[in-house]
């Protein structure tokens, strides 16, 4: 049976990907490795989180840690760098901007993908409005895009995956006789939203291609799936199930945790970690005009040292009143981490989360310090401004350190920083 | 790169509005002035000595905007030799080439149908700090 046949409301998604965004970002001024094997590493020099097409080539794996691949790159001269999120922050949103003048209906899906509804473009239009998106991002940007456009968020990202290997980058799917001819060769655990799980499910009752699946029962779907594998179902009939999320929904919570570069077995040095932690965790919620209401800090000792107990823990502490002011969520930090700070653990890694976020203007007047307050968000608001004219970190509070030991490795960082005027790129004449 | 908007200054209050209201609306503010296309707009430093002969100077900043076409004599930001550098960009009827400084044709580099891949963006303003 084909339910093919349903009547469709005309629905336009298009997927936009950067290819290789981190690369790419790297590449844009820095010319010698255009067309080279290029790999970012994850923090702290971790893992590959982003390879170019010829480091994939060479046999680079998406996840691995640097140690495992380092043969692979001396041999090769793959070229190797840091994470610079300062810098992939920024063309993102550069990105993002670009694609928000071809339609105001954008989801923003990650750092480097965003769902647009292209519904009010002619169906024999899409390929070369497309192509236009494609185009204006890569001249203006220097960041190459692969495109897919289809009736529903979950072909968008078939008709998306297809793009990848076409030259033009752009794919429509918006005829059933190519989608279902692309349905055939398309394996069931690539699906959008088709986890783990429920894919070893499916090729064990031998749906092992999406066009087994779209063609699946209803009432095997009921029996054996839930609702989100009921949806994905649907929208591969076409049927759209899963709406653009538009509304920028503000975070919930705000995380920040590195892992040191050297353990850390000091409880100074770890307050200094926990300081700068809570000090670029407050800028940020401060960015979005909201106020914390908890403090979570976690600490813990590596899982994988064979000769030394693992330790780890974490504790929340509840503040008064919401705030995002530094000094004060520092100071509730501290106390959580002499709670259970350890002697004798060799640390690897801290966190802090801030939680309970409220958007400070709702958040109920302040009875206690109505005064210091207005006081004390000037003085962050200074703070602010003077990193982001002179450089990250360049005001911090003492506690924070100054040579930090602990701080993360980062020894093929880039430096470029195309939102500070401490380290805008440099062009030799 | 952050572009401010504006706001208006004059408070409401008992009285005659000031006869100035209806001419301040905002500061003046460099970046819409400097910067017409914000996403496509970068600023780099330069470092060296050899364009001042297009007023170009070492420590200068540049802005310069990826979205624009250069027209001739256009000073541009090029990938030549796998390197970013800063030349005169010059359009003589079907032939477009590159030069360094606007007096200087000698050392010409012909673009041929590389033009988009070699323009990567093209400066149109120098700040210039004086003291």
């Amino acid at each position: 049976m084909s339910y093919t046949s349903y009547s469709k409301k005309k629905n336009n998604i298009a997927l936009i990907d950067c290819n290789s965004f981190y690369v790419s970002c790297e590449r844009l001024f820095n010319p010698k490795i255009i067309n080279k094997p290029v790999v970012v590493l994850s923090n702290n020099d971790g893992c590959v989180i982003s390879r170019s097409v010829e480091a994939k080539k060479i046999g680079i794996k998406m996840g691995e840690p640097y140690f495992k691949v380092k043969d692979l790159v001396k041999k090769n001269d793959i070229h190797i760098f840091s994470s610079n999120y300062a810098l992939y922050g920024d063309i993102s949103r550069r990105v993002m901007k670009i694609i928000k003048e071809f339609s105001d209906k954008i989801e923003i899906y990650s750092i480097d993908e965003a769902f647009i509804n292209l519904s009010f473009v002619e169906n024999q239009r899409l390929n070369e409005y497309g192509k236009e998106i494609r185009e204006r991002i890569l001249k203006w940007t220097g960041v190459p895009t692969s495109i897919g456009i289809a009736n529903t968020k979950t072909l968008s990202k078939v008709a998306n995956y297809l793009a990848k290997k076409n030259k033009s980058g752009v794919i429509v799917l918006d005829k059933d006789k190519d989608i279902d001819e692309e349905l055939k060769k398309f394996n069931v655990s690539n699906i959008w939203g088709v986890g783990k799980q429920l894919s070893k499910l499916y090729i064990k009752n031998d749906i092992d291609t999406a066009y087994k699946l779209k063609n699946i029962s209803n009432t095997w779907v009921k029996r054996n799936t839930n609702v989100l594998g009921a949806r994905t179902v649907m929208e591969l009939r076409g049927i759209s199930c899963i709406n653009l999320e538009t509304t920028e929904s503000k975070r919930k919570s705000c995380c920040v945790s590195r892992s040191f570069g050297k353990k850390v077995e000091n409880v100074e040095k770890l307050k200094e970690s926990i300081t700068t932690h809570c000090l670029s965790a407050a800028e940020k919620i401060r960015g979005d005009n909201q106020v914390a209401r908890s403090v979570t800090v976690s600490i813990r000792t590596s899982p994988f040292d064979r000769y030394r107990e693992y330790y780890s823990n974490s504790i929340t502490i509840d503040l008064p009143v919401g705030t995002n002011n530094s000094i004060e969520l520092i100071k509730a930090a501290i106390e959580g981490l002499k709670i259970i700070y350890k002697y004798g653990f060799f640390y690897q890694k801290s966190g802090i989360t801030l939680s309970n976020l409220k958007d400070a203007r709702n958040e109920e007047f302040n009875l206690l310090a109505p005064l210091l307050e207005t006081k004390s968000k000037s003085l962050m608001r200074a703070i602010d401004k003077t990193n982001a004219k002179y450089g990250r970190s360049s005001i911090s509070i003492a506690q924070a350190g100054i040579n930090n030991s602990w701080k993360m490795r980062r020894k093929h960082f880039s430096k470029i920083d195309t939102s500070s005027f401490a380290n805008l790129p440099m062009l030799k004449v | 790169m952050k572009l401010t908007i504006p706001f208006y200054l004059h408070k409401v209050g008992a009285g005659f509005p000031s006869p100035a209201t209806d001419y301040i609306e905002d500061d003046l503010d460099l970046n819409t002035h400097l910067i017409s296309n914000a996403p496509a707009t970068f600023i780099i430093r330069v470092q060296g000595k050899s364009m001042r002969d297009v007023g170009i100077y070492d420590g200068d900043l540049l802005i310069v905007d990826k979205s624009i076409n250069p027209k001739s004599f256009s000073t541009v930001i090029a990938n030549v030799n796998e390197e970013l550098v800063v030349k005169t960009f010059i359009k003589e009827k079907e032939i477009s080439y590159l030069t360094s400084g606007s007096k200087n044709t000698i050392d010409k580099i012909n673009l041929g149908e590389n033009q988009e891949v070699i323009i990567w963006g093209v400066v149109t303003y120098v700040i210039h700090k004086l003291q």
